[in-house]
C-alpha cells in the first residue's frame, strides 16, 4: 500500500470530491422534491395524475441508471442544444432516484391509517392541509429508513458521472490512476473519500429515526 | 337539521342502505341500533360525506351534501364527529391536536383556539393532560379528546361513531358521562352504538336498522317496551338479555 499516494494526490482527490459532493447534494434535494411530486401524483383522486405516476415511476425505476443519464447527455444533442457531462448526470442522477424515493413515500403515506386521514377531512381540513398537518408527519417516520437507503444509493451512483466525464471522485480517480499505475491502492483510497460521506449519513438518518420514535 | 329523503347506497353489487328517510331537528338526540352490518356507520358517515350516496337526497343544515357544488370543507365545519377508535393525531399533543381544526379551518388565532381547547379539555374533565401526547392516554381519554377536539370547532350537530366500542368496560362509562352532558345541553346528537342503557336514558328518538333499511323508530321507552317489528324484538331479546 502507497499511502503517498494519497498524500501526493491529495488536491487531484479533493476536487474529484468536491464534484461528488455537489451532485449528490443537488441530487439529493431534486430528488427528494421530485419523489415527493410523484408520490403524490400516485395516490392522488384525479385518475390522470396517477397513471403519470405510476408509468413514471414503473418506467425510471426498471432501467439502468446508465440509460437515464445518457437520455440526459445525448438527449439535448438530438434537439440541437447540449448539457454538460456534470449537469446531464446530475439531472440524471436525480431523476433517476426520485422513482425510488416516490415508491418510499407512498409506501409510507398508505402506511398512515385511513381513520387519519377521516378525522382530518371530518374536522374541515382541506386534503392539502390534510396531508400537510396530519399525513405527511407521520409518514416520514415510516420513510426514513428507506429514504436513508436511497440516499445512500444516491450517493454511491453519483460514480455513474464518471462515464460522461462529470467531474466527480471516480473520474478524478482515473486520472491519478493513469498517473501512478497503482491501480489498486489509488481506488482503495477513492472508498475512503466515500465512507466519508456515506457513514455519517447512514449514522444520522439512525438517530433522526430514534428520535422522531422516541417523540410519540 | 339533517334530512335523508330516499337515500340508496351501493358497494358494487352490495345494496348498503335501501330507502332512508330519517330527520333529525336541531337539539335532538338520535340513537342508532341494529346488528353489525346494518349499514348503521355508513349511513352516519353519508351526513358528512365521508360516504357518498348513490341516489336520492341529503339534506345537513341546509345544504345538499352530495351536490358537486356544495362546498364540503365549509359544510364540515359544522358537523363534528366522533370514531370507534378515536382517530386522535399519534404525533401531536393533546392540545395541539384539539387547536389545528380551528386554526386552520376556521382562522382563529393561536392563543384563542388554546383557550378554547383547555376549556372542552375542562369541561371532559382531562384539563391536566393538554401537553400530553395520545399514546399516554388511556382509552377512555382518548375518547373524550376526541369529543372535545369535535367540540372545539363548535359544531351545529356532533355525529358518534361506536364511540365506546373500542373501549375497555370501565372506560365506557366516563365517555357516556361526557355525552350525557352534551345531549342535557341541546347540542343535536347521532349517536351509533350498542349501548342501550344510554339509548334509553338519553334519546329522543331510537333508530333500528337491521340488513341497509330503517325496521324501526320510536321514543325509547316505546321502543324498548314495545318494539312493534319481529325483527326490533329478536335484536332485543338478543342484547338485552346478558
Amino acid at each position: 500500500m502507497q499511502f503517498s499516494i494519497l498524500t501526493d494526490y491529495f488536491g487531484t482527490y479533493m476536487e474529484g470530491f468536491r464534484g461528488t459532493v455537489l451532485s449528490s447534494l443537488l441530487a439529493l434535494v431534486g430528488s427528494f422534491l421530485l419523489g415527493t411530486l410523484i408520490a403524490v401524483f400516485r395516490i392522488s383522486a384525479v385518475r390522470a395524475l396517477r397513471w403519470f405516476g405510476t408509468g413514471y415511476t414503473e418506467f425510471i425505476r426498471n432501467i439502468p441508471l446508465l440509460l437515464v443519464v445518457y437520455i440526459f447527455y445525448y438527449g439535448p444533442s438530438a434537439f440541437g442544444s447540449s448539457l454538460d457531462g456534470f449537469t446531464a448526470g446530475t439531472i440524471g442522477l436525480a431523476v433517476y432516484t426520485s422513482a425510488f424515493i416516490a415508491e418510499a413515500i407512498r409506501a409510507g403515506i398508505a402506511a398512515v391509517p385511513k381513520g387519519q386521514t377521516e378525522a382530518a377531512r371530518s374536522s374541515g381540513l382541506t386534503y392539502v392541509q390534510t396531508m400537510t398537518h396530519v399525513v405527511l408527519p407521520q409518514a416520514i417516520k415510516l420513510v426514513i429508513p428507506p429514504l436513508g437507503n436511497q440516499f445512500i444509493n444516491l450517493i454511491k451512483n453519483s460514480s455513474v458521472l464518471t462515464i460522461v466525464a462529470g467531474l466527480d471522485l471516480m473520474y478524478f480517480a482515473d486520472i491519478v490512476n493513469s498517473d501512478t499505475f497503482r491501480t489498486f491502492d489509488t481506488y482503495v483510497f477513492v472508498a475512503l473519500f466515500y465512507l466519508v460521506l456515506t457513514l455519517p449519513l447512514s449514522y444520522g438518518m439512525r438517530v433522526w429515526e430514534r428520535r422522531l420514535q422516541r417523540k410519540y | 337539521m339533517i334530512d335523508f329523503q330516499q337515500v340508496d347506497k351501493h358497494y358494487g353489487h352490495f345494496h348498503v342502505l335501501k330507502d332512508i328517510n330519517l330527520h333529525v331537528e336541531e337539539g335532538e338526540v338520535v340513537v342508532v341500533v341494529g346488528p353489525s352490518g346494518s349499514g348503521k356507520s355508513t349511513m352516519l358517515r353519508c351526513i358528512n360525506r365521508l360516504e357518498t350516496i348513490t341516489r336520492g337526497q341529503l339534506t345537513v343544515n341546509g345544504v345538499s351534501i352530495n351536490d358537486k357544488k356544495t362546498d364540503i370543507n365549509k359544510a364540515r365545519r359544522d358537523i363534528g364527529m366522533v370514531f370507534q377508535h378515536f382517530n386522535l393525531y399519534p404525533h401531536k399533543k393533546v392540545i395541539d391536536n384539539i387547536t389545528l381544526a380551528p386554526v386552520k379551518v376556521l382562522g382563529v388565532s393561536r392563543a384563542e383556539a388554546e383557550k378554547t381547547a383547555m376549556y372542552y379539555l375542562e369541561k371532559v374533565g382531562i384539563a391536566g393532560k393538554a401537553q400530553a401526547y395520545p399514546s399516554q392516554l388511556s382509552g377512555g381519554q382518548q375518547q373524550r379528546v376526541a369529543i372535545a377536539r369535535g367540540l372545539a370547532m363548535k359544531p351545529k350537530i356532533m355525529l358518534f361513531d361506536e364511540p365506546t366500542s373500542a373501549l375497555d368496560p370501565e372506560m365506557v362509562g366516563e365517555v357516556l358521562d361526557v355525552m350525557r352532558t352534551l345531549a342535557k345541553e341541546g347540542m343535536t346528537m347521532v349517536v351509533v352504538t350498542h349501548e342501550m342503557g344510554f339509548a334509553r336514558e338519553v334519546a329522543d328518538r331510537v333508530i333500528f336498522m337491521d340488513q341497509g333499511q330503517i325496521v324501526e323508530e320510536a321514543a325509547p321507552a316505546e321502543f324498548f317496551a314495545n318494539p312493534r317489528e319481529e325483527r326490533t324484538r329478536t335484536f332485543l331479546s338478543r342484547v338485552l338479555s346478558h
